[in-house]
Formats: C-alpha cells, structure tokens, sequence
C-alpha cells in the first residue's frame, strides 16, 4: 500500500497550531546564534539571554538581532498568549529577558533604539498594589514603549506634572483600593484644565466601567495585556474618546 | 434583672450582638443585622464613605446602630453594666470615632503628606460618656482591645487567641475568612500574620447571584445519582435539603422544601469543587451548553463568577504561599488549619480544602465559628482579659507580613491569576513556581480530619433566642434642586436602595445599609439632569 | 435482535466503489454496486414552493428537467434522484406520491428519448416526536406509512427514511459529552426504534415490488459531527463526534437485519461499516455536499461508495445554471473519474489517494477508512449478543484505534475527552438489562417527556 511521507501539502492541522503536540512557535533562524536569541525570548530565560545576544552580536549588526531576534521572538510571544497556548507568567518572563537583551544592544548600537511613544504609567496615590501595573510595564515596554514608571503611591500633583514634561502618548493609573481610585479623577480634571486630553487608561481590583466612565479622558482598562493594543491605537491618532468608544463598548 | 453585659461583634457584613447575665455566666439573648449599616460593599467602601462623608457622620451612623442592637436585645438600659465590642480597626475607630484615614491608604507617602498621624489602637476601657452618641447610662465600662497591626487588628487576635492556635504546639495555620481574609501561622513560638484582600466573592458578592446567608441561599451542592442537590438556608437559617436540578441545564428535577434564590460564598465554593469534579469546569471555562452551571431556572453561576471567586481564593492561597515562605517552612509542613468566621464555619471543609482555601497540608481542620463576638463576649465576662490580650498583641507586632510589599506574595499571585482567570495547566503553575523558588505548592491531603467546633457561627443564642434587624439604621431623605422625579436613579441602583416618595416636590427616600456606597453612584452618574449629588445626602439627622 | 454475525468482506482491502457484494438493480435499467458509480442527485426546493401542492409539484418538476437535461447535456450514463421529504410532502401523503410520479414520468421521458438510465429515492420525513408523543402510535406515524405506501405507488424505486428514535435522549447528551447516553440514545433506543419502523417498511415495499433502501443517522451522529465542525470547532470534541459515528453504524445495521437492501441512504457517513458487514451498495457524499455541510473527509467518504451524492441543494440560479444542473454535473464528473479508474484497472490506486486524503485529516476520516471501518465492523459482529452490546464494542473499537495510531494527531483538548469517554465506556454494564435499567433511571429525571413505552420496553 502506499504511504504518504509528507502531508503538508495535503492538510493542514491548524487546529493543532499552539497545542502542545504541535509545538506552537512558529519562529525560527537559520543562523544557530539567532536562533538562540529567539528561544531565550521564547522561554523568557534571563539567565542565558546575554550571551545569546552576544554571541549574535559577534557576527550580525545589532539592528539584525533586535529586530529578527528580540523583536520577532516577542512578537511570537505575543501571538501564543493571544491563542492561549502561553499564560500571563511566560509574558512576563519573556518580556524579562528581551529587555536585556536590548539593552545589551543598544549599548553597542550607542544609542537608544527610537520607541514608538512614551506611555506614563503609576499606582494611585495612597496604594502600595502595583502588580498590575508592573504587568503593564513589562508589556508595554517588550513592544517597544518608553516607559516612564512613577511608581506606586504616586500623588496627583506628580503624575500631571509628569504628563507636561514627557507628553506621553497615554497615561496608565492602577488601584486595587476603592479608596484611593478616587485619586484619577482628580487627574483628569486637572489635565482637562490644563487641555491635556491624553487618553488616561484606569484599571484594578477596585477599579469598575462604571466609574472610569465618570469623568473626561478615562478609558477603563479590563486587563493589563489590553495596553499595548490600547498605546497602539493612541500612537495611531485616536483620541481618548475614540479609544473609550473601541475598548469599552 | 441587674448585671448584664453586652457583647458586640462588628463585622463589615453586619453587625452581631449579644446580652449576658453577667452572674449567672448565661447568655440571655443574640440580635443580628442584615447588613451594615454604612453605605458600602466591604470595609473599604466603608472606609471611603466615612472620609467623603465625614468621620462624625460615619461615627454617627454606626453608633445609632449599635443603639439600635442594645435596644432590639430587650436589656433594661439601667441593668447594662458594661459592653466589650471586637472587630476590624477600621470598625471599631469608626466606633470610637478616632482617626481611620490611616487605614485608608496604604501609601506612607500620602499618609506623609496628608499629615495623618495613626492614633492609639492599644486596649482601652472607656466610659459611656467618651462614646459620642452611645444610648447608655454615662458610667457604663466600654472595653476596646488593642490591635496587632492597622491591617490585623482586635479581630485577628481574636482569632488567634479564640480558635486554639496558641495552644497547639505543631504549625498551624488560622485564617478568618472576610473580604478582608486573615491569617496567622504558628511555628513553636513564632506567630506570622498576614492580611489579604482577597475580595468580597467569599462573601457572594460580585457574584451575579451572590447573595449572603439569608433564607433561600444556597450554600452547599451534592452529587446525587442523577443531578445535584441544593442545600439551602430555610426561613430558621438551618440547612435543609432543597432542589434536586440538573446543573447542565436550567431543569429543577425535584422540588424541595425550600426554593433557591441564590448563592453564598460557601456555596461557591462549591460550585466550584463539585463542577471541576465532575469536569463540566475547565478553567476557566464552563463546558455546558449555556457555560453556566444552572441551580434551577433562575439562579446559575457564569464564567464571569469563576473569575471573580478565582481573584479570592487565589490571593488566599497567595498568602499560605507567601506566610509559609516568610516562616522558611513548605507547606507541606502545616498540618493543622483553622477556619474561622462565618464563611469559615459554614463552608464544606472538605471541599474548601480540595479547592484551595485551606493549607494543602492540612490533616486537621477545625472550624470555629466567629471568634470575634467569642471574644467580645470572654471580655465582657471577665474584664482582665482585655489586658492580657494587649500583651498578646504587643508580643506579636513585630511578625507582621505586609502581602502588598511582598515579592513572594506578587508572584503567588500572578500564577494563581494565570491559573484562574485563563487556565494556566498545573505543570505551568509548578515550572513556575519552581522558578520563583516559592514554597511548592503540593495536592490537597485527601481525607482530612475535619472538627467542627460549633453547629453554628454564634454557638449559643441564649434563652430568649435570636431577633434579626432587617432596616439596619435609619432611611434617610434628600431634595435635590432641579430633580424631576423621574426616577432614573431608583431604577438604576443595584440594591434597591432608594424609593421616590409620593410628594409634592420629588423627595428620594434612602436606605443606607442597601446603598453600595461611593464605588458605586450609579444614582449620581445616571441622573439625566445631573443635580443628584450623592455628597448631599444627609445619612445622619 | 441483531442478526449478522459475520462480515460480507474478507478483508477491507476487497471493498471497492462501485461493487457491492449484493448488488441491486431497480429503475430504469439501473444497477447499483454492479460495477459502476452513479450520481444521486438530491433537489431541495425553495422555500416559499411548499404551501400549495401545485407550486411544490411544479418546482420539482422544473428541477428533476434541469437534472435530466444536464445529464443529457452533458453525457452521464444515469442518475438517481432523491426525493427528500421536506415536512408538506410526508404529512400529505398524496403530495408526495404525486412528485414522486411526476419525476417517473420525467425519467421515463429522458429514458424513452435518450436512453438515460434512473431511479427514485423517495425519503419520507420522519416527524416524530419522541419526547411529546407515542411515536408507535401516532398522526405523524400513520402519515409516513402512507407516505411510503403514495410514493411507492407513484413509482419510487427506493425507500428509505432518517428515523428519529432515541433522538431526545442524544439532544440532550452529545452537548454535554454524555457517551454513556449518547450510546442509550443512539445504540439502544435508535435501533430498537428502526427494528419497529423497518418491519413496516420492509413489508410496505415487499407489497409494491420497490426496494427498502436505508436510514441515516443524520439526526444524531450527524448531528454531533456538524457540532464538533471544522478545525476552529471545541464545542463538541470531534473524538467524541467520532465515537458517535461509531455508535450509529451498529444502529443502522438494523434497517439491514429487518431486510433493507440498499443502497444506503447517503448521509450515513456510518456506511462504510455497515458495506463491510452486510455487502450491500452505499451511497456517499463528500466534498460535493459542501453546498449543504462541511465536513472534514471530502474524498475519503467516495472510497467505498456505489452512489455519489450531494446531500441537498437548494434550487437557484448560478453562472452555469441551476444549482441543481450544477450539481448534477459535478457528480457526474467524479463518477466519470472513478469509473475511469475502474476501466483502467486503477481503481485501488485513486481510492488510495482519497484515503490519503483525508485519513488523518481528522478523526472521522480516520474511523471511516476501510481499514479501520473493517475492524470496526468486525467489533460490531462479533459482539451481536444485543444492540447495546455490539454499539459499546463499535465505540470502544473506534477509541482503540484512535489512540492507536501515531499519525492520527489528536489535541490535547480532544485526547483528555477521548480518554474520559472510554473510561466511562469500559465502566459500564455488561448486560443490556442492566444498562437500560440504569439509563432510565437517569434520563427519565432529566429528560422530560423520555418513555421507555416508546421503544416498546
């Protein structure tokens, strides 16, 4: 009887695509240094990610393996926690260890490689809960953000005095308590006084639609991988309104 | 009559009072409220409303309530001759009527810069008279005791001290089970404690058809050999057998004696247990046709809800996590487990174990009811004992664990997170954890010894039984100008809490102990005129 | 009771299409598994066409002429078509026997003219409703007798029917992963069900010469495989789907055992197993009844078929001409192409690559390929001891060769399923007795309006 030795061109599984069996990554380099570099992203491992990069950098420009490693291999990442294959910790980790390696680029590149925006992100005044907003860091910046960290237990004052110096392309504000969420409204009002119509994304354990919804500027943020999309769309031109009529609608 | 003492538990989900005949060591009579009595879904709304409103306000509010309990108790005022109240910190200063803005923020920073100096939570012994408001003979003795810490307060020392963890000489663990939930581990001589806020889901809040223990509740499910049977709280509160539904649909198979209309914190719980039993939950995802797991008809619990019970039990398990790892110990290594409150002593030990609510560990657990109004009660008996407790407090202040600034603790947290909310696999989960180095989180212990100290949360009601206040406080009115009565915000408020009177000018009647509180203004944010100003209201006359 | 003992193959590598062991010649000089594929072309008419029996007679008649003048047109050497109750032509008993002689009339037309050779299927509509009524007893029964008793006398050459037995358990089963009731449903009820309803038919075709063909269990295991879906599909897992399938070929069977000649009706996808067991012609359908469902065994299904089908398409208008021309002459073509091979002596070798095609496309491809239906069919003969017996074995078989096979690549999603079903399968009883008492203790409290008096127990 006859066998067939490769289906690829018969069917394709892509049901199998993501689960395990079919091993879901989808990336890969010729070059067995570049491919190193892709599986430290891949597997969000700091421990190996430096001599990966150098070991790539020894025989490829820097621009060659931020782009078709670091930025690929998160790009990757990205897509595998979209289809459910990776989970929030392997985001996390993954975003670890591709900003190592780019800083390890950049310095030999000399200069910093140019972001596609700053983005302001803190912990409401009075709260110490800032997981979530470490979860956004981390995200914001693998895709390839400036960040400026205010931290947690931020006061208002500081963070609008924030948003006239660095002129973020969106500002983020976490809170778990419902005592200090209290604190972004007090926000937008002051950058609305100042026509500062950043978009101003809130979320957290305290933190509802319903009261995002409240005041000007606020765009209610349901989980921390929605902010890259969200500083995607700001750098794209839409305004605070346009991002609250996409994202919580 | 004569000597009479009144014992009082201030809980964020009501408030519990109880009268003793002070010779005779009996407890005479037990009042419970239905709700607290400030606008609010838990101790931060609580929070939040009294430094919006103001502290006098809040004070005011809840000490007319507590008139309100001394008075449904039925003691000749002259009879009372002292009165000992237990509860969180923020409780009991809004009780007192000291300082809580400390408590509301947990920022040294802001505290900094907001000048906000905490004041003394050590025990004290008041009279009447210091107690702004408080409808008892001026000379009554009021006992106040101390706090551990401002996030562990009188309430955790309760539960220390009430349950038995001082004496027992293995690692054990007690956990108060709150929107607030508290912890304490005992290794030997070292006591660590630790506070998360994992959340009203225990409590059946943000559940859609939460509700908290009250006739009709569903508080526990059983596999039966065709469907599941609902154990539901009859009009007396004791568990009786009640439908028999198919939990794939909404199909009652059976009609029991009580009809289902909705379900606790424990009978989330488990829900959860019995429907990953039986695989129709994968998490996160519910694998029946509609994704819901159905208690009847009208009462079923969502995807959503798994999310929302997932944050609770994940941050409680956080925290095993974390007290174990601060301790330098597995968890493994904790054998005994105490669970107390209401929710600790009502839940399916058994299945609280298996879901993750108890120490893996754990080869005995004992359920002991609310140690809270125990202790307000061992202090109203026995006056001394305030001042042992504060020596217990002061010996254990310097073990506290703050989970906010712990790293162990965010990094528990974000696997259970993952693991919850979007079904991160096991083997995910321990590569993690292994990564973390946090202590390893190992399978539950299959058959548990399981004590149950009490029948009930309050053991003893007393000869003349227990009375329930269902109007917690006073309904208050507010005009606002421009209002025209349409009614926008009576029919948007989730709790039912306001009702248009039938008056010439549109006069809202409010009924503060219903009324979700400052997160919530729905009534403000859907006024279609925009005069509703909830900071208008006036909750105390 | 089930019948067969044996198998009608000695292997699964002598099955073939076009060739049946018990071949079957009715129609107009029309033979099916005699050598030869042929076309079943299926006509649905358009919605709207069914309030009067004029418009509705009219509509197949305008139909029927495309499909013979496309044949004509064209060169195909014969055509079947099926007439596919919708619910009008079985409640009005003399509706369907008039169109079922209208389209005779035609034929006898095209055959007078041409020399075109044909057929009628006549397929009564089976509405029943298990849950609300005695379907031993019932309107709807006395309707679909008369039905058959019309069509045949109006010149129907094949009756067949897509009974419902068992279908208000399996509704409520196969959308929870309940293998235990979907084998009650399918594996006991249905075939008790179909041992009732085939009697009558047998005895109604016997009485006007025409040929009892075969019933589908398009109500069930159809049912779960459209559910289950394409790739992108989790509500139903396609390994339980396929367990399913396998469940339905030891029902079917009994259309065959209560004398049931075929061919088969076409959206048995079962029947393949069923070829392998009783030697009588199938019909299939495939990639051409995409104008109906999707499935994922396009070419697979024609591997071993005797008729080559397009399930139903509805009557319009296309580039090329009606949808039913269109129709007619895409299966004409894919006959053309297997008869070909036939002629040439390659016939084994084209249906190796429609195997190839689709054997690990998915898991229903994988439990349909002769080889594996061959086992299966095997599991279900030599477990006749009762119909609940033989379908557990059919399914149990199926997950062997399922988790068998290492290039059948199953997810872990629909693995963990698999799994979980044949633990269940292998827990249960042994005996029928004890199975049905156990089901009925359970589906009567779940499943309103569930009578075990409806299947005669």
């Amino acid at each position: 009887m006859a066998t067939v030795a490769n289906y690829a061109n018969i069917f394709v599984r892509y049901d199998l695509i993501g689960s395990g069996e079919a091993k879901g990554v989808k990336v890969s380099n010729k070059d067995s240094a570049m491919q190193k570099v892709l599986d430290c992203v891949l597997e969000g491992d700091s421990d190996n990610i430096a001599a990966a990069v150098n070991e790539a950098l020894a025989s490829k420009d820097p621009m060659t393996v931020i782009n078709d490693g670091l930025i690929r291999g998160m790009n990757e990442v990205s897509r595998l926690w979209d289809e459910g294959e990776y989970y929030l910790p392997q985001a996390i980790v993954a975003s670890d260890a591709m900003l190592q390696g780019l800083d390890i680029c950049e310095k030999k590149l000399g200069k910093a490689l140019e972001k596609k925006g700053t983005v302001i992100t803190h912990t409401a005044e009075g709260d110490i809960h800032d997981l979530g907003q470490k979860i956004v860091n981390a995200l914001l910046r693998a895709n390839g953000y400036n960040v400026v960290d205010l931290g947690k237990d931020v006061p208002v004052d500081e963070v609008v005095a924030a948003v006239k110096e660095h002129k973020p392309v969106m500002v983020t504000g976490t809170a778990l308590m419902t005592t200090t969420m209290t604190a972004f409204e007090r926000i937008s009002k002051r950058l609305v006084k100042d026509s500062n119509y950043v978009p101003f994304v809130c979320g957290g354990g305290a933190v509802s639609l319903e009261y995002v919804s409240g005041y000007e500027l606020g765009i209610f943020g349901k989980d921390a991988s929605e902010a890259p999309g969200m500083a995607n769309d700001a750098v794209n031109g839409l305004s605070w309104s346009q991002l609250r009529e996409k994202w919580n609608n | 009559m004569g000597q009479t003492g009144i014992a009082l538990d201030l809980g964020t989900s009501g408030f519990r009072g109880q009268a003793i005949d002070l010779e005779r060591k009996e407890i005479i009579a037990t009042v419970l409220t239905a709700r607290h009595p400030l606008p609010g879904a838990n101790v931060m709304d609580h929070l939040n409303f009294a430094i919006e409103a103001g502290l006098e306000t809040a004070h005011g509010v809840v000490i007319e309530t507590v008139n309100q309990v001394i008075s449904t108790l039925g003691i000749p005022k002259e009879d009372i001759t002292r009165l000992a109240v237990c509860g969180n910190p923020i409780q009991l200063s809004l009780f007192e009527g000291i300082e809580i803005r400390d408590l509301a923020y947990a920022g040294e920073r802001k505290k900094k810069l907001m000048g906000i100096v905490p004041p003394n939570r050590d025990a004290k012994k008041l009279a009447a008279s210091d107690i702004d408001g408080l409808f008892l003979p001026p000379g009554v003795g009021v006992y106040i005791p101390a706090a551990v810490k401002h996030e562990i307060g009188a309430d955790a020392l309760a539960m220390m001290a009430q349950s038995g963890l001082l004496e027992n000489r293995d690692i054990a663990l007690v956990t108060d089970y709150g929107t607030n939930a508290e912890m304490a581990l005992k290794i030997g001589d070292r006591i660590i404690t630790g506070s998360c806020a994992a959340g009203p889901a225990l409590e059946g809040q943000h559940i859609e058809f939460g509700m908290l223990a009250a006739p009709g509740a569903v508080h526990d499910i059983e596999a039966e050999k065709v469907g599941f049977r609902c154990y539901v709280l009859n009009q007396n509160m004791i568990s009786e057998p009640g439908d028999l539904v198919d939990i794939t649909a909404g199909t009652v198979l059976e009609t029991g004696a009580v009809g289902v209309a909705g379900i606790t914190g424990t009978g989330v719980i488990s829900i959860l247990y019995e429907g990953m039993a039986a695989n129709l939950i994968r998490l996160p995802q519910i694998k029946t046709p509609q994704k819901k797991i159905h208690l009847g008809k009208d009462v079923a619990f969502s995807e959503h809800d798994i999310t929302e019970a997932g944050k609770a039990i994940g941050a409680i398990r956080a925290g095993f996590i974390t007290l174990a790892a601060e301790a330098g110990i597995e968890l493994e290594d904790i054998k005994t487990a105490y669970m107390a409150g209401a929710s600790g002593t009502y839940v399916n030990a058994r299945k609280a174990l298996q879901v993750g609510l108890v120490p893996p560990g754990a080869q005995k657990v004992y359920q002991v009811g609310n140690t809270s109004l125990a202790m307000a009660r061992d202090i109203v008996l026995d006056p001394e004992k305030l001042w042992e407790l504060q020596d217990l407090a002061r010996a254990l202040r310097a073990n506290h664990c703050m989970f906010g600034d712990s790293q162990v603790f965010e990094r528990a947290y974000l696997l259970e997170l993952s693991f919850w909310g979007e079904g991160m696999p096991w083997e995910q989960y321990h590569k993690f954890s292994r990564m973390y180095k946090l202590p390893r989180l190992i399978e539950p212990y299959g058959e548990p010894e399981i004590i149950r100290l009490y029948e009930r949360d309050i053991p003893d009601l007393g000869c003349r039984g227990v009375s329930y206040i269902d109007i917690v406080g006073k309904p208050c009115q507010v005009r606002f100008d421009g209002c025209t009565g349409c009614g926008a915000c009576v029919e948007k408020c989730p709790e039912k809490a306001l009702q248009l009177l039938p008056e010439q000018q549109p006069t809202i009647l409010i009924r503060p102990d219903r009324c979700n509180g400052t997160a919530c203004k729905r009534c403000e944010i859907n006024c279609p005129k925009k005069v509703f100003e909830f900071a208008l209201i006036p909750f105390i006359s | 009771m089930p019948k067969y003992d044996k198998m009608a193959y000695a292997s699964a590598d002598e099955m073939i299409f076009g060739s049946a062991k018990n071949p079957v010649k009715y129609g107009r000089d029309f033979t099916v598994g005699g050598g030869y594929v042929y076309p079943e072309l299926v006509p649905h008419p358009r919605p709207g066409t069914e309030s009067t029996k004029k418009t509705l007679v009219k509509e197949y008649e305008k139909m029927v002429t495309d499909v013979l003048d496309r044949c004509v047109g064209i060169g195909i050497p014969g055509i079947q078509i099926e007439l596919e109750h919708v619910y009008q032509m079985t409640k009005n008993p003399e509706w369907g026997g008039e169109i079922a002689a209208a389209t005779k009339h035609l034929q006898e037309d095209y055959f007078r003219k041409y020399g075109l050779k044909s057929a009628i299927r006549a397929t009564v509509a089976d509405y029943r409703k298990p849950d609300e009524e005695d379907i031993r007893n019932s309107v709807a029964l006395e309707n679909q007798l008369k039905t058959f008793e019309t069509s045949a006398a109006g010149g129907a050459d094949n009756l067949s029917i897509e009974s419902v037995g068992g279908k208000e358990i399996s509704d409520y089963t196969i959308v929870r992963q309940d293998i235990r009731g979907t084998l009650f449903g399918i594996g006991v009820l249905g075939s008790l069900d179909m041992e009732f309803m085939w009697k009558k038919i047998v005895a109604i075709a016997d009485k006007y010469g025409a040929t009892p063909g075969g019933d589908t269990n398009c109500a069930q295991a159809n049912v779960a495989m459209f559910m289950a879906g394409g790739f992108q599909d989790r509500s139903v897992p396609h390994t339980f789907a396929a367990l399913t399938r396998a469940i339905a070929a030891a029902r079917s069977l009994v259309a065959y055992e209560q004398g049931a000649k075929g061919p088969s009706k076409d959206c048995g996808y079962e029947d393949v197993i069923i070829k392998s067991i009783t030697g009588n012609p199938i019909s299939m359908e495939g990639k051409t009844c995409a104008c109906a469902h999707s499935d994922l065994l396009g070419n697979l299904v024609g591997a071993c078929c005797d008729l080559w089908s397009n399930e139903a398409v509805e009557y319009h208008d296309m580039f090329g001409g009606t949808t039913v021309a269109v129709f007619a002459e895409i299966l004409g073509y894919d006959v053309s192409l297997m008869n070909t091979a036939i002629e040439l002596g390659k016939a084994k070798d084209l249906q190796q690559m429609m195997i190839h095609s689709d054997k690990y496309r998915d898991t229903h491809g994988f439990i349909l390929c002769p080889e594996n239906a061959y086992e299966i069919g095997k599991a279900i003969v030599a477990n006749n001891t009762s119909y609940y017996a033989r379908a557990r074995a059919a399914a149990i078989k199926s997950g062997e060769l399922m988790l068998g096979d290492s290039k059948l690549q199953i997810s872990a999603f629909e693995k963990e399923s698999l799994e979980s079903a044949m633990r269940t399968l292998e827990s249960l009883p042994d005996k029928e007795e004890d199975f049905i008492s156990e089901c009925t203790d359970i589906y009567k409290k779940l499943i309103p309006g569930f009578t075990l008096a409806n299947y005669g127990l």
